[in-house]
Formats: C-alpha cells, sequence, structure tokens
C-alpha cells in the first residue's frame, strides 16, 4: 500500500462521475417525471395591471363571473395603439375557494368584451407542481394488480427452486468428483445467456408444435399436441417462466453459493464428519450456518433481478395474458402504445422501492433472527 | 484360574475375520453407491443445462421445413443454414447486429478506461473514504435497469441523444462500470506490490512500473472483465428497446418484431443470440470468482 495522496482521488475521479451521471442524475429526472407535473395558473390581480399584486390562482378552464371592466390601450410596434380590456372577476380558485381580481384579456376567453358576463380562463403561467396524478392512474389500472400480483408469485415460485439447485451444484461440485471444472463450466454458461434467449429456449420447448409436445405425442403419453401456452393455460405459462428463469438465473446464485462453500474450511465440515453428522445434519448445522452472508447476498441480487424480469414474459407469453412489472413499465413508455413516460416513472419508482424494501427486509430478518440465537 | 466372565454389557467385541471383512465391504460399497449417485446427480444437472441448448441449436440447424414439422425430432433432422440463413436475411438484422456490436465495442472500451485506474486506485491505496466509495461500488451494480431508463430517455431525448448507438452505449458502459471496477480491482490486488516495488528500485517511475510490470501481469484478468461487459451489453434488452427507435440492437428488434415472426425466426434468433454467451465462459471461466464470488466483501 502507498502513502495517501491525492492520486487514488484522481484515478477514481473519472469512474465517479460517471456514475453520479448516469445514476444519481436519473434519478432525480425520475422522481420529476414520476411527481411533477407542468401545470398552467393564472393570478388575478389586485387592480388592472400586470403588475399589480396577486390576489389569488386559477386553474385553467376555470368558468368565471365578470363583475366590471376597464378599457386601456396598448401601444403596438408601429407606433399605433389597441384597446386591450381587463376584467373584475370572480371564481373559484385551485382550492375551490372564491376568489376576486383582474384579469387581462388576452388570458380569457369572453364572447364579447363590452357585454358578456361570464368567461373561462385560457392561459396562464406554467409552473411545475407536485402531483399524484400519475401514481393513481397507475394504481387504478387494470393490469397493475396483475402485473404485482405475478411478479411476486413469480419471485415466491422462481428464488426458493433455485437456492435448493444452487447448493446442490456447489454441494456436487465441491464433493471432489472427476471433471468437477467440466462441470462448474457447463453450469456457468447460462450465466452468459440474456433472457430473451432463454425466453425463446423454453418458448421452443413448450410451444404448440414445441419438443414437450413432440415428446409426449411420440412417446404416445398424449394423442395430440397440448396447447400449454394460450390465455386459459396461465399455471403452464407461469409454469414456463419458472423454469426458464430457473435455468437461466440459477448459476449466479450458484457461483456466489460455491465461492462462499470455499470459505467455509474444509476442516470443519470434516470435523462434522468425524463426530457422525449424517449429510442433512452436516447441511443444517454447519454448511447453511456459515453460509448465509453469502446466501443473504444472493438472496438480495436474485430478488431484485427477479422484478426486472421482462424479455422472458413477452417471449414466452407475448405479455398480454401474463404481465409483470418491468412488462408494464415498457408499455407505458412504449411510443407506439401509451406513450407515457410518467406513468412508466411511476413504476419504475414503484421497482425500485420494491427492491430496497425487501432487500433491507431480507437484512433485517437476517440480523433479528441472529440475535434471537444469540439471546437463548 | 477360572475364566474372566463379563456382564452383558461389557463384553469385549472380538469380530472374526469374515465379519470385519463383511463390514468393510459393505462399507466400500455404500461409499461406491454415493459416489456413483454424486455422478449421476452431476450429470443430471448438466443435461438439465445443455439439453435447450442443444435442442434450439438442433432447429437452428435445420431447415425451415423442419422447424415447424410435428413432432419434431430430438436428434437434428439433416444438417442445414437454411434457417439461420432465413434469420440473417431478414429486414433489419444485419443492421441490429452491427449496432449491437458497434454498442457492446464501445461499452467495453469507456468501461474499461474507466474502470482501470479506479480498481487500481482500490486495490493499491488506502485512503480515507476507500470502503465508502468500495461499499457505494458495491450497492450500485444491483442497480434495476429498469428504473434508470425511463428517466434517461427522457434526458437523452432533451439533448438529442436520443435513438443514437453511442447513447446506448454510454448507458450500458455506466450499467457495469461497477462490476468491472471492482473486478480490475481484484485483479489488481492479485498482482503482488513486491514486483512493482521492485521495478522502482530499479529505477523505474510509478508510471513505468504500472504500464511495464503490473499492466502485463493484470491483463488477462481486465480483457475478462471487459468480455463480461461486452457480453452484458449484447444481452441487455430493456434500455435499448427503450433508448432506440430506428437504431435498434439485436435483442431489442428480436422482441420488437418477436410477436409477428414465424418459429424459425425466433428459434435462429434465439441460438443466435445465444452464441457470445457459449464462447464468453470459456475467456473468463479463471474470473468467475472474481466476478460474482467476491460479492459479499
Amino acid at each position: 500500500m502507498k502513502k495517501i495522496g491525492l492520486t487514488p482521488y484522481l484515478l477514481l475521479l473519472p469512474s465517479l462521475i460517471y456514475l453520479l451521471l448516469f445514476f444519481a442524475y436519473p434519478m432525480v429526472q425520475s422522481l420529476q417525471l414520476a411527481l411533477r407535473r407542468e401545470g398552467q395558473y393564472l393570478h388575478l390581480r389586485a387592480e388592472a395591471k400586470e403588475e399589480a399584486a396577486p390576489t389569488g390562482t386559477v386553474a385553467m378552464q376555470t368558468d368565471v363571473t365578470v363583475l366590471d371592466r376597464v378599457r386601456g390601450e396598448e401601444l403596438l410596434p408601429n407606433g399605433r395603439t389597441r384597446p386591450v380590456y381587463w376584467f373584475l372577476v370572480e371564481g373559484p380558485d385551485t382550492s375551490g375557494v372564491p376568489v376576486q381580481g383582474w384579469v387581462s384579456q388576452r388570458d380569457v376567453f369572453i364572447e364579447s368584451r363590452t357585454e358578456s358576463t361570464t368567461a373561462r380562463v385560457v392561459n396562464g403561467e406554467a409552473t411545475q407542481e407536485w402531483t399524484l396524478d400519475y401514481v393513481r392512474r397507475m394504481v387504478t389500472d387494470f393490469r397493475f394488480g396483475n402485473a404485482l400480483a405475478t411478479s411476486v408469485l413469480l419471485i415466491v415460485l422462481i428464488l426458493p427452486l433455485q437456492f435448493i439447485l444452487a447448493i446442490v451444484m456447489a454441494l456436487v461440485l465441491q464433493s471432489q468428483i472427476r471433471g468437477s471444472t467440466v462441470f462448474l463450466y457447463i453450469y456457468a454458461i447460462p450465466l452468459g445467456i440474456s433472457d430473451l434467449a432463454s425466453g425463446i429456449l423454453w418458448y421452443s420447448i413448450f410451444t404448440q408444435r414445441g419438443f414437450l409436445n413432440s415428446f409426449l405425442v411420440s412417446t404416445g403419453l398424449l394423442d395430440q399436441p397440448f396447447i400449454f401456452i394460450q390465455a386459459g393455460n396461465q399455471g403452464w405459462m407461469i409454469a414456463a417462466i419458472v423454469l426458464a428463469e430457473v435455468w437461466r438465473a440459477t448459476s449466479i446464485v450458484m457461483v456466489i453459493v460455491v465461492s462462499g462453500l470455499q470459505a467455509v474450511s474444509r476442516d470443519v465440515i470434516e470435523a462434522g464428519e468425524v463426530f457422525g453428522a449424517n449429510l442433512w445434519q452436516r447441511l443444517r448445522y454447519i454448511i447453511l450456518p456459515m453460509l448465509k452472508p453469502s446466501l443473504q447476498v444472493a438472496l438480495i441480487l436474485r430478488t431484485i433481478l427477479a422484478f426486472q424480469v421482462f424479455a422472458v414474459v413477452v417471449a414466452i407469453t407475448g405479455g398480454n395474458v401474463i404481465t409483470v412489472l418491468a412488462n408494464e413499465t415498457y408499455r407505458w413508455y412504449d411510443p407506439a402504445r401509451f406513450n407515457n413516460p410518467n406513468v412508466a416513472a411511476v413504476y419504475a419508482g414503484f421497482i425500485m422501492l420494491l427492491s430496497l424494501g425487501i432487500s433491507f427486509f431480507y437484512l433485517r430478518a437476517v440480523r433479528s433472527q441472529e440475535e434471537a440465537t444469540r439471546a437463548t | 484360574m477360572t475364566e474372566t466372565t463379563y456382564p452383558d454389557r461389557i463384553k469385549p467385541i472380538t469380530p472374526s475375520a469374515e465379519r470385519l471383512d463383511a463390514q468393510r465391504r459393505r462399507a466400500k460399497l455404500a461409499h461406491a453407491v454415493r459416489r456413483a449417485s454424486i455422478y449421476i446427480l452431476a450429470v443430471a444437472i448438466a443435461i438439465w443445462i445443455l439439453l435447450p441448448i442443444w435442442l434450439i441449436a438442433s432447429m437452428a440447424f435445420s431447415t425451415p421445413a423442419d422447424v415447424r414439422a410435428f413432432p419434431k425430432q430430438i436428434l437434428p433432422s439433416p444438417f442445414s443454414t437454411q434457417t439461420l440463413e432465413f434469420f440473417l436475411n431478414t429486414q433489419g438484422i444485419i443492421n441490429s447486429t452491427i449496432n449491437s456490436l458497434v454498442v457492446a465495442v464501445l461499452a467495453l472500451v469507456i468501461s474499461t478506461l474507466l474502470a482501470v485506474p479506479a480498481g487500481y486506485a482500490i486495490a493499491r491505496y488506502l485512503f480515507p473514504g476507500r470502503d465508502a466509495i468500495r461499499l457505494g461500488i458495491l450497492s450500485v451494480r444491483a442497480f434495476p435497469v429498469v428504473v434508470l431508463a425511463v428517466p434517461l430517455a427522457v434526458v437523452f431525448i432533451r439533448l438529442g441523444m436520443f435513438d443514437k448507438v453511442h447513447s446506448l452505449a454510454m448507458m450500458h458502459a455506466a450499467l457495469t462500470l461497477p462490476t468491472t471496477i471492482l473486478v480490475v480491482a481484484s485483479v489488481f490486488a492479485s498482482v503482488p506490490y513486491e514486483l512493482e516495488e521492485a521495478a522502482l528500485i530499479f529505477g523505474c517511475t510509478r508510471a513505468q512500473a504500472f504500464w511495464r510490470i503490473v499492466l502485463p501481469l493484470a491483463l488477462p484478468g481486465i480483457a475478462a472483465a471487459a468480455i463480461l461487459t461486452f457480453v452484458l451489453s449484447w444481452n441487455e434488452v430493456f434500455a435499448a428497446i427503450l433508448l432506440t427507435i430506428s437504431n435498434r440492437t439485436l435483442p431489442a428488434q428480436i422482441l420488437y418484431t418477436l410477436d409477428k415472426s414465424g418459429d424459425p425466426f425466433k428459434f435462429a434468433g434465439g441460438f443466435f443470440m445465444l452464441v457470445p454467451s457459449l464462447i464468453f465462459i470459456f475467456f473468463i471461466r479463471r474470473y468467475l470468482f472474481n466476478m460474482w464470488g467476491q460479492i459479499n466483501k
């Protein structure tokens, strides 16, 4: 290790700026998209002048009653003048309370400047304001509940299978069989496979003329192909997605568990063996407790990644009957469909909050469990 | 002299030779059965991983007629490149493949250039804030791309950077940068500092020592990290489909046309996207645990 200078900071600076630019800035932007709205409001004035003090704020399209009017003159660039009317109006402000004030003719629509007694506000200042409209739109969308339920269901189904399979894989690799490096590489192959490719792979198995039906029909188990992927067969569609995800994303858990196992000293496991612990006891009382930090990290990572599952769902089911949160984010954003980046940003923020919340919950759950065992 | 009599409980065990032998044989057999079952399990898992890849490959290398045939054969139908050719000749595929390659190479260059100095700093210097920076980098490596893509698309539109190949490459570089920094740092940390010291003693400047001694030793690891960036970018579809319209990358193009395409296109596309990942694992195999193993430190 070298002595401290400015050097390490200078070396790190470009990366930190880059990360800030691409992580922190979009987060602020996302908040803006999700919770802020461009609004237009008209300020009523105490006198018939632009610079007069405001008396209240009225929203666009508010109907107001005209109580009084004055005729003024406006100087045009060519030196001539033209009449400009100001109206004293009364109407509900943004919170519904009646207010009175002067408005210029260019801010209201009025049938007759000299005679009409009602007008409508049509102009105003653009302002940014906080709004829950987009959030409301997301929550009330009929697909939202569906997407949330499916996302959670997929996590509940996929994660336990993944962890069991990953631990089995890791134990197999650690049992000093010949060719274990070859097996490790084979097990690690899905690490580099995208969720889209994996979705297409499993689609080829589950589709009507796919491999599963080919197998079932040619072995005589079925007379004719069974259509797994169709609107009425949600269970099979979910099953196909679960298999595709377990197939693709177990590798990363496996790598984390294997490196965690390598840290568990063999002596400890062998000591367990010497004292007569069987495989289950060794697993339950020695290996799993020592793997806990690795498992915890893998759990957080996999949960966060699971909320982003998107292409698998689209590849296998088309993304209409079965939908997940990430898919909804895309549908709302897609210019060819809803074209509403604001609601998409709300979805994105919701995914973010869920990921954070669940990570926090895992950390808390594990810690309180540790405290409980220490107390006893 | 009377023979010593033992109560039943503590009768000395004097097993006969045959019984000992039988016991040993039984233990051996049990051991053999256990080994065999581990091998069977290992092979079964390998088949579970490899079978789907085999199936899609057998489809990609057949004729479109064979792809549509039912029931399909598990063994490949006569070898043919027709399905793959059909896929590659579909409008937009060659273009999007080129886009994908450009994006992936650009992302690789950006993230490597940024990560090498940063990784070196983390590996070689002890400075105030080092742990905080490390932790910060660790925590953004799992940052959901879904969350970033929407606001970035809006920002890119505003800045006139939307639908540009290099904008997407910058985004992909950002996504992989945290991982790359950590991998590069662990690679540098595994280069013995003594070598660098020796170079300094023999009159190298610090920069020369880095350039001539440390970098060549760390190069394979850095290359592995770069390949990781390449594959992540090649695979990434969510940001790609949000940030591009006319310059789609391959996965974005395939996903976008998925519901309008037939099975030959899908299967060939699936296989085509898979190929780099199969090569990838071969190149990074030594660094597997550098990449994902050190996650909890």
